[in-house]
């Protein structure tokens, strides 16, 4: 069997060689296309690999707050980077729980982000921080908020030949966040994975929830609807049990390995809970942020 | 079959190679460089046997192609020893009766190695964290923590990098972060 490992210095080479070639596939740390390989389906006669175009594994503060991560930065480079710790710590905490410290530094965050898997953990932290997807094609340059970018199963936004060079985080409101990883042993996939951002006012009561699952549905799911109960409410267990219920009936889970349709509703809704209090723990005791009193839509 | 050209350093060693564009990074090393300290567990990124050093940074030698090492440097458990002297993570191994039947000893000796470029003195919190994707059947745990904690202060004492392997980029910058220099 042929093969072929293109090395474009440029992203616009890299979207031209694609171009020429609609067969070839991107490749980035190749930790997604190898186990894939493994399970039978063969490597295509073409790899245009993304590793050696400089500057596209970079991390920067972004204009006005928030960050900008490069679409081949390693998640272990995201996750110990001194920006991401201080501005965002809930992805750094979500990043820490994602497979073992190996996979973390050949995997790439573009491309946990574009081989559209139900059960990655790197997408529910960002569908809660609002990231937006930075993409470059044959036809120029779009962003693609990351609510609008999971289609389904292996499905995503992007056309055929688009690579994704960046991921921009806005500037987040004084809050706090967490993420909890629900797995059946550690360094597993989850079973549920569930983030929670929540910014309280001045008197403790919810200015702004956020919440966003994995594993539970064919694409991640950012939970709809949750600001209309709580905000002005206080936080209590009353409160949380309610959104988890709002949250719990969001989701499809298709059965797997790591649990059934069944008992994974339960558990997105257990993980729901428990992930929503915590965030509001965090945030009573010292909200992290941008200091924009502004909630970001 | 198309092969590609590869330069690659192994062990301080340049190779010019010419591999077949699907072979992993671990049938390289064993098949065509008779590296068998390199070992196939799992195949698929969870066990940690097939761990080698990369630019110095602890990757699967299973997902890796080998075409991608191309100008890079690989170490693998045959590479750490100098001038007949054991790396002193090796010898810590020794000491702390750090192994049973040996098999992951690799593995998790070069993820050890890995762990104290970042952090040169790491609480058992954090070896336990680093060392958790390594799995052991024989599952002497407690052994090889303390060999890695006795590896560290030896490393220490050397006042040295915990290997002389060469250092990437990337192992540099990780361990950059670690002492806080970036950002
Ligand atoms: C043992 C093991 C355990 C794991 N456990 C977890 C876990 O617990 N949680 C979790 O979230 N994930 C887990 N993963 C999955 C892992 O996070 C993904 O495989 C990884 O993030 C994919 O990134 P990559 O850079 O290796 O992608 P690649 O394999 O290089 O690419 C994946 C796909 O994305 C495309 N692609 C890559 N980069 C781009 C780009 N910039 N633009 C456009 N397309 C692109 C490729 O063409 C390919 O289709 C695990 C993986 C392994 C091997
Ligand atoms: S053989 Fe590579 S991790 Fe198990
Ligand atoms: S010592 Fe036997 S597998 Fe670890």
């Amino acid at each position: 069997m042929g093969f072929d490992l293109l090395e474009p210095r440029t992203v616009a080479e890299a979207v031209e060689l694609h171009a020429r070639d609609g067969n070839a596939v991107f490749l980035a740390g190749g930790t997604a296309l190898l186990i894939l390989q493994r399970q039978g389906l063969p490597l295509p006669r073409r790899l245009i690999s993304l590793r050696g175009i400089p500057g596209l594994d970079e991390i920067t503060a972004g204009p006005g707050g928030g960050l900008r991560i490069g679409a081949l930065a390693t998640l272990r480079q995201v996750e110990r980077h001194p920006l991401v710790v201080r501005r965002v710590p809930l992805l750094a905490e979500a990043l820490r729980q994602v497979a073992n410290v190996r996979v973390r530094h050949t995997a790439t965050l573009g491309g946990n982000l574009a081989h559209g898997d139900y059960r990655l953990d790197p997408p529910a932290p960002l569908l809660v921080l609002g990231a937006q997807v930075r993409a470059v094609g044959i036809g120029g340059e779009r962003e693609i908020a990351l609510a609008a970018f999971f289609r389904g199963l292996f499905e995503t936004a992007l056309q055929p030949g688009e690579v994704v060079t960046e991921l921009a985080i806005p500037p987040t409101p004084p809050s706090g966040g967490t993420y909890l990883k629900y797995a059946l042993s550690s360094n597993d996939w989850p079973c549920v994975g569930a983030a929670a951002l929540v910014a309280l006012d001045d008197h403790g009561r919810c200015r702004e929830v956020r919440l966003a699952l994995t594993a539970v549905a064919a694409a991640p799911v950012l939970v709809r609807g949750l600001d209309e109960l709580a905000r002005g409410e206080p936080v209590s267990d009353r409160l949380a049990a309610r959104l988890a219920d709002i949250a719990a009936a969001q989701v499809e889970p298709v059965g797997d390995q790591r649990g059934s349709e069944w008992y994974k509703r339960e558990m997105a809704r257990v993980f729901a809970r428990r992930a929503l209090l915590a965030a509001a723990r965090r945030a009573e005791a010292g909200p992290v942020g941008d200091g924009t009193k502004e909630p970001v839509a | 079959m198309n092969r590609n050209p590869l330069t690659v350093s192994v062990n301080g060693a340049e190779h010019v190679l010419s591999v077949p564009g699907d072979r992993r990074l671990l049938d390289l090393l064993r098949d065509e460089l008779g590296l068998m300290g390199v070992r196939e567990g799992c195949g698929v990124g969870a066990c940690g046997t097939c761990t080698v050093l990369l630019d110095g940074v602890p990757v699967n030698a299973c997902l890796t192609l080998a075409v991608t090492t191309r100008g890079r440097s690989v170490t693998t458990i045959e590479g750490l020893a100098r001038d007949g002297e054991l790396h002193p993570v090796q010898q810590a191994f020794l000491e702390e009766r750090g192994f049973q039947c040996g098999f992951c000893t690799p593995g998790m000796i070069l993820t050890a190695v890995g762990l104290l470029r970042e952090n040169p003195s790491p609480t058992v919190e954090e070896v336990t964290d680093y060392l958790g994707g390594n799995l052991c059947r024989c599952a002497g745990y407690p052994d090889m923590i303390r060999a890695v904690l006795r590896g560290a202060e030896r490393c220490r004492e050397a006042g040295g990098r915990p290997s002389a392997t060469p250092e990437g980029p990337e192992a540099a910058r990780l361990r950059a972060m670690g002492k806080g220099e970036e950002g």
